[in-house]
């Protein structure tokens, strides 16, 4: 029964955290159509600059995680503006080899700028302490980004559904020509929605800075785990995305409380599994 | 990017397949002292080539090509430990490990197309990877797999220091692949196999059985794929974790992308830039290599080599 | 021509000139060349600038010179465990920059590999922090002066069953290195009377320690005796261990690599009172050490002082020996049957190189974390005393 508590809280924590990176991808994959792979380049930008603004200029946590946050969105969107934009009608390789490439160029930036060791984001003592929970404790942190990822998760949903905003960037995309004739302005519904995954990117190299440590090879070395998440997920099912997310951090978790020594099998035959079955993504049929 | 896929090749197969051996045969002569490079150089243009099958010609987008490799490098690897170290019988066991493979996970992995496709193969090439690792009394786990000695080539050129004989075989290897890719991607099956990448759904309609000439192409492409290992166990005399690995999946399809899909030389092409440039880099600056290699793959995206050449072209005033 | 074929030829000249252009032309003979080979770019970049600050300390410690000659280091970048480009990387060392002397290596595979070339090129290879015992065997090349997993687990379980502590769980990366600790921690702590009451393994790829750390509390053991690779995961897992209040539910910390100087600061004083067993720490009270730190110091301001950077300097000093016994001449045998006698004061303590096996015997201590000043130190409190590579006695 502790074991099953054990799993499940710590397998629910390492899902938030996956699902709050991945979604920003399943934005852009799913809704705009674009490979981006410099995706977990836009996490580490975001906890990078978390870190530094907490670390050396000593702001509050609260106040420097939505500045860092709101950093990485205003490079996205510079990025998308001035270089992305003319790669969305190119081939998905294409798509893949510019984005590589980009995230090559940001890791040997980091590391040029930073040096190579981790880069601890300096919490305030309301999230640093243990809470203890009667059975087990549990770092305070975790608490926050399983409530982040809930929080995130409904913001999104919402957005997507229920403002114009979203209406917008569906039309955008499934219909590009007939919604500029009618006035929808494509331009800026493409920088906004590419800016708002980085900005999730962002958010998620932060809180998941506890698991998923802040060094320069950041980039490319957590892409794999998001990319699955999101084709689990269904590309631009955010619904799905949460789900997925936190079904294969349990099913991590799980392996890792009892057959650790079979590493990664279990989760990419979870994976394989749950992607045979619903290759459209876990919601969708 | 552009495929000439529609206009008829004339070109004779053997001819691509003697360039390769002749600009290798020069490339031995000139540089004695890199030929452990050179031979690293021909192992990976066979291995990305075994992918042009799959991503170019079939148009199936994969990132775990390198389990096919690593089936192929483990097998010759285990052949030559427990069996003998006869360098060509042990290719040929290379080559059916990928092979055998290709063929189980592509029965599988076939019936899916696209980004799911994709992540499949991510799958099945990390279950790969697992297996190797926990079953270390056979594959040494993270230490690899080493204590094997190859015998002599054909009786009688054996491995040496230099790398002489290796970088012979690996180029000898590389132009029959390239020979045996370009017969097969000429012949009506590789024409029905490119018509399906163009549209499924057309070939369906043409009465074209579309899996079984998926399954063909794909486990052709882990028959190269498995020689490539079995050539990187015998010349390296070891198999590492890192045959297996993601990274080598994701950087075979870079150099892929990089050198244009789908013609074949553009596999070799690429396999040859991209590591000269990585070797170039790093041996100038070992820790800061990667933003060389980062700036010139975004500069050819941006900028394809081809329309540099045609501006250059109409500024210097010649007919294209 | 096509465009293609065109573009192909240009791309190809273009390669092979610029490969061609770096050819070195050799240098004076008076100059000894080692080949520096590690990670300097990836996961694992940080111990290439470790070697780096470690080597040229030294080489700047003794003048600019050794033994009289001037020596030129040539850094090869390997990534991670990659045995085919290390092969690659060493081969051209060997045969193209004509190296005297090897040095580096932080993973097993690739030390591994490079064995039949430098045994047939005759060439010392100085290991500068590779911890598998079974490497030495594979060359009478290798020389190491780095540790193995054998030697600072044994005196670590000896002194675990001398206090009291019965019932041990280790918990261990998932690879070689790893693996030998396991071991060595349970055929040691068996023969002196205790128990490993479960041995976890953890995939190497692992950032989330949290459910490791919760099987440590419920295995009911006194204490958890681990390993991990350097870096992030070190990092993690000793978070881990602070944060789910082990400590405090009773499970003592017994470590090897994870109180180590390049992270230790970032732990803060959740550090404090670890206990670790390993063969260097930087507060280590000699002059030779002293004299290190400064000369690091001197090198680069944010130099650390390290297991790696120490095993990169007593490296220089083999070679440096090795290029005095042998007058600066490339002459592979000779350099190793001197280096098989050497013995000196190092930063970590006295030292000297097993002749039969090649391999470091040095003083392990038992450490644990103190503050001294503001900063956090691996304090020395026991001397265990000079250990071999028990690994190799088997």
């Amino acid at each position: 029964m502790q074991l099953l508590a054990n799993v499940l809280i710590d397998g629910l924590a390492y899902g938030m955290v996956l699902f709050i990176i991945a979604v920003g991808l399943s934005v852009t994959l799913g809704l705009m159509r674009f490979v981006n792979l410099a995706h977990g380049a836009f996490a580490m930008i975001g906890g990078y600059a978390a870190a530094l603004l907490t670390r050396e200029a000593q702001w509050s946590f609260w106040i420097a995680v939505p500045v860092a946050v709101a950093a990485t969105a205003a490079l996205g969107a510079v990025l998308e503006a001035l270089v992305l934009r003319h790669l969305y009608r190119r081939t998905e390789l294409e798509q893949v080899l510019f984005t590589i490439g980009l995230s090559f160029f940001l890791i040997a930036l980091t590391n040029a700028l930073a040096g190579p060791q981790v880069q601890l984001i300096v919490l305030p003592p309301l999230l640093a302490q243990s809470v203890d929970l009667g059975f087990r404790t549990l770092p305070a942190q975790r608490l926050l980004v399983i409530a982040a990822g809930l929080v995130v998760a409904a913001a999104a949903a919402w957005t997507v559904t229920r403002t114009r905003f979203g209406i917008w960037l569906r039309a955008a995309v499934d219909h590009p020509d007939t919604a500029a004739t009618l006035g929808i302005p494509i331009r800026t519904v493409q920088c906004a929605s590419f800016a708002a995954g980085a900005a999730l990117a962002g958010l998620g190299g932060v809180l998941g800075a506890e698991l998923m440590p802040l060094e320069p090879y950041y980039a490319l070395k957590y892409l794999v785990l998001v990319l699955v998440v999101v084709a689990v997920g269904g590309m631009g099912s955010l619904p799905g995305s949460l789900l997925a997310a936190v079904s294969l951090g349990i099913v991590e978790t799980a392996s890792k409380y009892l057959a650790s020594d079979w590493g990664g099998l279990f989760f990419f035959l979870a994976m394989a599994l749950l992607l045979a079955w619903r290759p459209n993504g876990l919601l969708k049929r | 990017m552009s495929t000439d896929s529609s206009a008829p090749r004339v070109a004779p197969a053997w001819r691509a397949p003697l360039v390769v051996i002749a600009i290798g045969s020069i490339a031995w002569w000139a540089l004695p002292d890199q030929l452990g490079l050179l031979t690293r150089i021909a192992i990976t243009a066979l291995f990305v080539l075994s992918l042009d099958l799959v991503v170019g010609i079939a148009g199936l987008a994969t990132l775990g090509h390198a389990a096919l490799f690593g089936a192929g490098a483990y097998a010759a690897g285990l052949f030559a430990l427990k069996a003998s170290g006869e360098p060509l019988i042990g290719l040929a066991v290379g080559a059916g490990a990928g092979a055998l493979l290709a063929l189980a996970s592509g029965a599988f992995l076939l019936r899916y197309h696209g980004f799911t496709f994709l992540m499949l193969t991510v799958a099945v090439a990390q279950i790969a990877a697992s297996l190797a690792q926990k079953a270390r009394d056979w594959t040494g786990g993270d230490d690899g797999l080493s204590g094997f000695t190859m015998g002599p080539l054909l009786g009688r050129f054996a491995f040496d220091l230099e790398g002489r004989t290796a970088a012979l075989y690996a180029i000898a290897v590389l132009a029959l692949g390239l020979y045996v890719a370009r017969r097969v991607v000429d012949s009506p099956f590789g024409l029905a196999v490119r018509g399906i990448h163009e549209s499924r759904a057309r070939m369906a309609a043409l009465g074209t059985p579309v899996l079984r000439r998926l399954l063909a192409m794909y486990t052709l492409a882990g028959a190269l794929a498995g020689a490539a290992g079995a050539l990187s166990a015998q010349t390296n005399a070891i198999v590492g974790l890192d045959s297996l690995s993601f990274a080598l999946s994701a950087e075979a399809l870079v150099m892929l992308i990089l050198g244009g899909a789908g013609r074949l030389h553009g596999a070799l092409i690429g396999a040859v830039v991209f590591t000269l440039l990585h070797h170039t880099a790093a041996s100038i600056n070992p820790y800061h290599w990667l933003f060389i290699i980062g700036a010139a793959l975004m500069v050819v995206v941006l900028l394809p080599p081809q329309k540099a050449w045609d501006w250059l072209r109409s500024r210097l005033g010649t007919k294209a | 021509m096509s465009h293609s074929i065109r573009r192909s030829a240009a791309a190809l000249t273009i390669s092979a000139a610029t490969t061609l252009a770096l050819t070195s032309f050799g240098a004076a003979a008076q100059t000894v060349k080692v080949g520096i080979v590690g990670p300097f770019s990836g996961p694992f970049a940080h111990y290439g600038t470790l070697f780096k600050n470690g080597a040229e300390a030294y080489i700047a410690s003794q003048g600019g010179k050794l033994a009289g000659k001037e020596v030129e280091l040539i850094y090869r970048d390997t990534g991670g465990p990659n045995p085919g480009q290390t092969k690659t990387l060493v081969q051209e060392l060997i045969v193209k920059d004509k190296v005297d002397y090897l040095g580096g290596f932080v993973f097993t595979p690739n030390a591994f590999a490079v064995a039949p070339l430098i045994q047939q090129s005759q060439t010392p290879t100085v290991i500068f922090n590779a911890a598998t015992s079974a490497i030495t065997d594979k060359s009478e090349f290798f020389i190491r002066t780095s540790y193995t997993l054998w030697q600072v687990t044994v005196p670590m379980a000896q002194w675990a069953a001398k206090n009291n502590i019965k019932k041990v769980v280790t918990a261990v990366t998932d690879y070689g290195p790893g693996i030998d600790a396991e071991t060595a921690f349970k055929s040691e702590f068996a023969k002196q009377g205790g128990t490993v009451v479960e041995s976890i393994r953890m995939p190497i790829s692992t950032t989330d320690f949290a459910p490791f750390v919760q099987r440590i509390k419920a295995s009911g053991a006194q204490a958890v005796y681990t390993f991990l690779p350097g870096g992030p995961p070190n990092l993690g897992f000793v978070k881990a261990y602070n944060e789910n209040g082990l400590a405090k539910a009773g499970v003592q910390f017994l470590g090897t690599a994870e109180m180590d100087e390049f992270d230790l600061q970032k732990f803060g004083d959740s550090a404090l009172g670890l206990t670790t067993a390993f063969h260097y720490s930087a507060a280590h009270d000699s002059p030779a050490n002293k004299k290190f730190v400064e000369a690091l110091k001197k090198k680069d301001a944010n130099a650390i002082a390290n297991y790696a950077s120490v095993g990169a300097w007593d490296g220089m000093h083999v070679i440096h020996k090795m290029i005095e016994a042998t007058g600066g001449q490339k002459d592979g045998l000779k350099a190793v049957a001197a280096a098989r006698s050497l013995q000196w004061e190092s930063p970590r303590g006295p030292v000297r190189i097993d002749p039969k096996t090649r391999h470091i015997v040095q003083n392990v201590y038992l450490r644990q974390v103190e503050k001294a000043g503001a900063l956090l130190v691996n304090k020395e409190v026991q001397n265990f005393g000079p250990q071999i590579d028990y690994g190799l006695d088997k």
